[in-house]
């Protein structure tokens, strides 16, 4: 690839054909025609990280397919092109796997923004999208397009099992603290509206601006809120940042820190901080339930990790893909889609519907707590509480509950 | 909590943040004001020290290994880096140099990515700096007590250094006037490449004391950039008492403005840069530009 | 002369091109001449006035943001909304160019990205405008005037875009040529001399920084109803230092060499990009490579080598 690159190099006019027509990695020859799917991942830049999580799951997860003979008899195919979690590359690169290798299928597109500038272009490019993280409520709410899944678990999902289990606790009043970004207000608006409903007061909340490094004037804002529980929609580094110094200030001794999402990539870059959290979690691998149990001992038998959060969501979207594909008998956008719709799949997070009307799959919802446990060398997440499909999932095109 | 005690606590808090931003903008003043050049890469070094910071005191068990030792192998990187390949350049214009560490930019953050992975890495703090004060019943972190006397120390120690030595006053001299200096018969380019070592030295510096708030990632870097360059700018380039100034000006108008303007926070440095400029256009304590 | 010619003979390429490209290909070159437009529009102050901007993504934001607003929200025609957002770019650049040129060096640089940076936190918060975090999405390439569809196909854009380009171009070229772009090289290589010849410098170059932005602004414009969305990455310092790195590998001062840089930044990085996640590593080690072999920019190194090449 050095030597195309070289080639391309000299005669610049040129390289704009060139770097066109160079095709993509090298296939390894089967004599039908693979299902490619497209793979449009942050795998530099700030959410490299989870970026590199969600292309695990989608490699082990083809790989499993492979080793059975594929699927339709057909070899599983990942096409994956980093992004830089810029929606702008991100958009060119889903756009090139579509036009030139043919693809017909997408997932793995990391960042919420990045998977909103590209849902517009699905139907002129004829092509499904399957989540495998998104967050973002208004993916299925008014920025639903047909050709959209989203398998995995929602931002205000994720709240609202937080808030189911907080409606039970001797907590009263609640302050928030979110990353000024689409999916913090969204999330903060949810819990806001949760706290109302269940009769718990919400004192207010403060957003930091995306990439904050001293969090200490947020937290003396916090002390003083006076609130039980602080409600946290962070993400990445500033989630870090935050749980680090929180922990410096002993901020955890006087509020109960709440978050939306916490995941082991978090936990073993801060620590103890972490320790005492409690979160929703989208998948924690600790779920005890026959189906996961396979999954975490066939991850760890390639891996010798313990799948995380992302690994366990983004997996999860595959399942629900591959049983889309086998319904469908074919990778036809059309087909897929009706497919797609009400689909039920048993997953390792147990039953997951793909309802029609907004194409969110409807599942439950975990509560977690982050622990220190015997003979592990970070802290772990555990189950405290679960939560039916029913009451997790908000009404069709919806990011607020009713009740 | 009331009033005073929430000033004495807020104070605080602001001359921490003042003390990282003060190692990340000295060096980059020091730099500027030796060699007239603008080191994109500098967040890097910044980044490097922490990642190196870790490892080291991961290795040896001790922070404080990370802290001394971490400044010297990024410090050292810098030098090797200007004697290899900034050292050709001084004919050359601006741009050279604004290429040339944006391509270093790139390529360190990638082997860090290489080295250490993607996910973000805890610099443990020894139980002596863990710990906590009480200031007024509020539990107040040791460790931010702590940055705040190393920036106290780091800024007498560089000023004594510029002032009271011999090859302070070259340093001043060499930014006042490189060719003179040669002319004395003083070999410029072993200052710059000392002076070069010292400033991305100083990045690392901040970076490992960072690293236990904000965990060493590869976010720090394009972070941390463009926090020196403010600094730098509001202090006026070259400048060492004004980069000491920038930090504590632009800590204290964060920390305050946060706090009653929280939505002004994600501009609240980019306004003041431009108030100072508009007042000053070459900064606080810098010449006119 | 011969320069005209060689344009035209780039014109025509550049036109022919949707006959033998393949689509995503079509695709590339489209942006490619988009960000080449930008790093044009940025040579003019940073080649000729050397006047080192390290907020031009600010005019590309403005342009997207606008031209995407008005997509979105009224049924003005696309040619309108393209003219719409450059004119609102220059105007806003008459006010950031009077703040800016207050200062010179270094500190015009910081204040430019100041003001990048101001207009990015601004799209951050005035959500109903910009869609804050998210930007806009689904941004439609509105029919031209009197019902005309052809802008809405793939080659029909493509060629609203070369026309701009070559539009831009042919402006750019006019006015380095001028006596206007004569004080410009004054002012570059001797302001106050210039100053003292009885120009009013400061005017000049706040008329640089207005026509580059309306021009940077027009690119911006076409990117948005391109690529269907507008965000604050448009906006985000890294954008303006990579654009102002497309000029200066380009060749800065040559008007050619920031289009083909551009193009050159842009392929590169999106072909790496997809053989390696280490692309990074060898991105960087280009742009080290380039200035340590003393290369002065793509269209320096091309230029050199022609009149070499036909005496051979």
């Amino acid at each position: 690839m050095a030597k195309r690159f070289d080639a391309s190099r000299r005669t610049i006019v040129k390289s704009a054909a060139a770097a066109a027509l160079v095709p993509a990695m090298p296939r390894p020859a089967f004599s039908v025609e693979p299902i490619r799917i497209g793979m449009p991942a942050a795998l530099t830049g700030p959410v490299a990280g989870v970026g590199a999580q969600m292309r695990r799951a989608c490699e082990f997860w083809a790989k499993q397919v492979n080793a059975k003979g594929g699927l339709l008899g057909r070899p599983v195919e990942l096409i994956i092109s980093d992004t830089e979690g810029n929606p702008a590359i991100a958009v060119r690169k889903a756009q090139e796997m579509v036009e030139r290798d043919g693809v017909r299928i997408l997932t793995c597109i990391v960042v919420s923004n990045e998977a909103l500038a590209t849902v517009p272009r699905l139907a002129e490019w004829d092509t499904i999208f399957v989540s495998g993280d998104n967050g973002d409520g208004r993916l299925t709410g008014e920025s639903l397009v047909p050709n959209f899944f989203r398998p995995n678990v929602s931002g205000p999902m994720g709240t609202r099992a937080v808030s189911l289990y907080l409606r039970d606790s001797p907590m009263k009043n609640f302050y928030g603290l979110g990353m000024d970004y689409a999916w913090g207000h969204n999330s903060m608006e949810v819990f806001e509206a949760e706290c109302k409903r269940a009769d718990k007061k919400f004192t207010g909340a403060v957003f930091s601006p995306m990439g904050t490094k001293d969090f200490s004037t947020y937290i003396t804002r916090i002390r003083q809120s006076g609130a039980d529980g602080v409600y946290l929609v962070l993400s990445g580094d500033d989630n870090a940042a935050f749980l680090s110094q929180a922990k410096q200030y002993r901020l955890g001794d006087k509020v109960q820190l709440l978050t939306e999402l916490v995941d082991q990539m978090t936990i073993n870059a801060t620590g103890d901080a972490t320790v005492g959290l409690i979160g929703g979690s989208r998948y924690p691998y600790t779920y005890d339930i026959p189906a996961n149990k396979a999954f975490v001992a066939a991850w760890q038998a390639v891996y010798h990790t313990l799948p995380d959060m992302f690994e366990g969501d983004q997996y999860q979207s595959c399942i629900v893909l591959q049983a889309g594909i086998e319904k469908a008998g074919s990778t036809e956008a059309a087909k897929l889609r009706a497919a797609l719709e009400g689909l039920e799949v048993d997953s390792i997070k147990g039953r997951v519907i793909m309802r029609a009307c907004d194409h969110q799959g409807e599942q439950q919802g975990f509560v977690t707590k982050i622990v220190k446990r015997e003979g592990m060398e970070h802290p772990v997440p555990e189950v405290i509480a679960t939560y039916p499909a029913n009451r997790i999932t908000p009404p069709c095109n919806k990011m607020v509950y009713d009740d | 909590m009331d009033f005073f005690p929430f000033l004495v606590t807020q104070c605080l808090n602001a001359l921490s943040q003042a003390a990282l931003l003060f190692f990340l903008g000295v060096g980059l003043t020091l730099i500027f004001g030796i060699m007239r050049i603008v080191n994109f890469a500098h967040g890097s070094f910044y980044m490097l020290g922490a990642f190196i910071g870790y490892s080291v005191a991961r290795g040896t068990g001790s922070f404080w290994a990370g802290l001394v030792l971490s400044p010297l192998i990024a410090g050292g990187f810098g030098t090797a880096f200007e004697i290899g390949l900034l050292r050709r350049l001084y004919r050359r214009d601006a741009s050279a140099f604004l290429m040339v560490t944006f391509g270093l930019t790139l390529v360190l953050g990638e082997v860090v990515r290489l080295l250490w992975g993607v996910q973000g890495l805890q610099l443990q703090l020894p139980t002596a700096l863990a710990g906590i004060v009480f200031l007024f019943d509020e539990p107040f972190p040791v460790y931010r007590l702590f940055l705040i006397g190393a920036g106290a120390v780091v800024a007498i120690a560089i000023w004594q250094f510029l002032e009271r030595t011999r090859l302070g006053l070259l340093i001043r001299a060499t930014s006042q006037n490189a060719e003179m200096v040669q002319a004395l018969g003083v070999d410029v380019n072993l200052v710059r490449s000392g002076i070069f070592g010292v400033g991305c030295g100083l990045a690392a510096l901040g970076g490992v004391l960072a690293a236990p708030m904000v965990t060493a990632s590869l976010g720090m870097a394009a972070n941390a950039i463009v926090d020196a360059f403010v600094i730098v700018i509001i202090g006026g380039m070259g400048s060492f008492p004004g980069s000491l100034c920038a930090a504590l000006l632009v800590a204290f108008v964060q920390v305050f403005g946060t706090y009653y303007f929280p939505d002004f926070a994600i501009a609240a440095m980019y306004l003041l840069m431009l108030l100072v400029l508009v007042i000053r256009p070459g900064g606080l304590l810098g010449k006119e530009a | 002369m011969g320069n005209w010619r060689l344009f035209f003979l780039a014109a025509i390429v550049l036109a022919a091109a949707p006959l033998g490209l393949p689509l995503f290909a079509m695709t590339l070159l489209t942006e490619a001449l988009i960000l080449g437009l930008l790093a044009m529009s940025l040579d003019l102050m940073v080649g000729y006035t050397r006047m080192i901007s390290f907020g031009h993504a600010a005019a590309y934001g403005l342009g997207a943001y606008t031209c995407g607003f008005l997509a979105l929200h009224t049924a003005m025609p696309l040619p309108f909304s393209l003219l719409a957002a450059a004119l609102l770019a220059g105007v806003v650049a008459i006010g950031v160019g009077w703040v800016c040129t207050m200062a010179t060096g270094i500190s015009f640089s910081m204040l430019t990205l100041a003001f990048a940076q101001l207009l990015y936190a601004l799209a951050f918060k005035w959500t109903s405008v910009t869609g804050a975090s998210d930007g806009l999405a689904g941004i439609p390439r509105r029919a031209g005037p009197f019902g005309m569809t052809v802008l809405e196909t793939r080659n029909g854009y493509y060629y609203l875009v070369l026309a701009s380009m070559l539009g831009g171009f042919a402006l750019c070229r006019s006015l380095v040529n001028s006596p206007f772009g004569a004080v410009l090289r004054g002012i570059r290589e001797n302001e106050a001399k210039t100053l003292s010849l009885g120009y009013n410098t400061r005017l000049y170059k706040i008329s640089v920084v207005t026509i580059s932005f309306a021009l940077g602004g027009l690119a911006g414009a076409l990117y948005a109803p391109f690529a269907g969305f507008a965000n604050t990455d448009l906006l985000f310092w890294l954008f303006s230092g990579q654009v102002l790195i497309m000029v200066i590998v380009g060749g800065q001062g040559t008007l050619v060499g920031p289009i083909l840089g551009a193009a050159f930044f842009m392929l590169v990085e999106h072909v790496l990009s997809a053989y390696t996640d280490a692309w990074a590593l060898f991105f960087g080690l280009i742009f080290i490579g380039f200035v340590m072999f003393a290369l002065e920019g793509i269209w320096r190194i091309l230029t050199s080598r022609l009149p070499a090449r036909s005496r051979a």
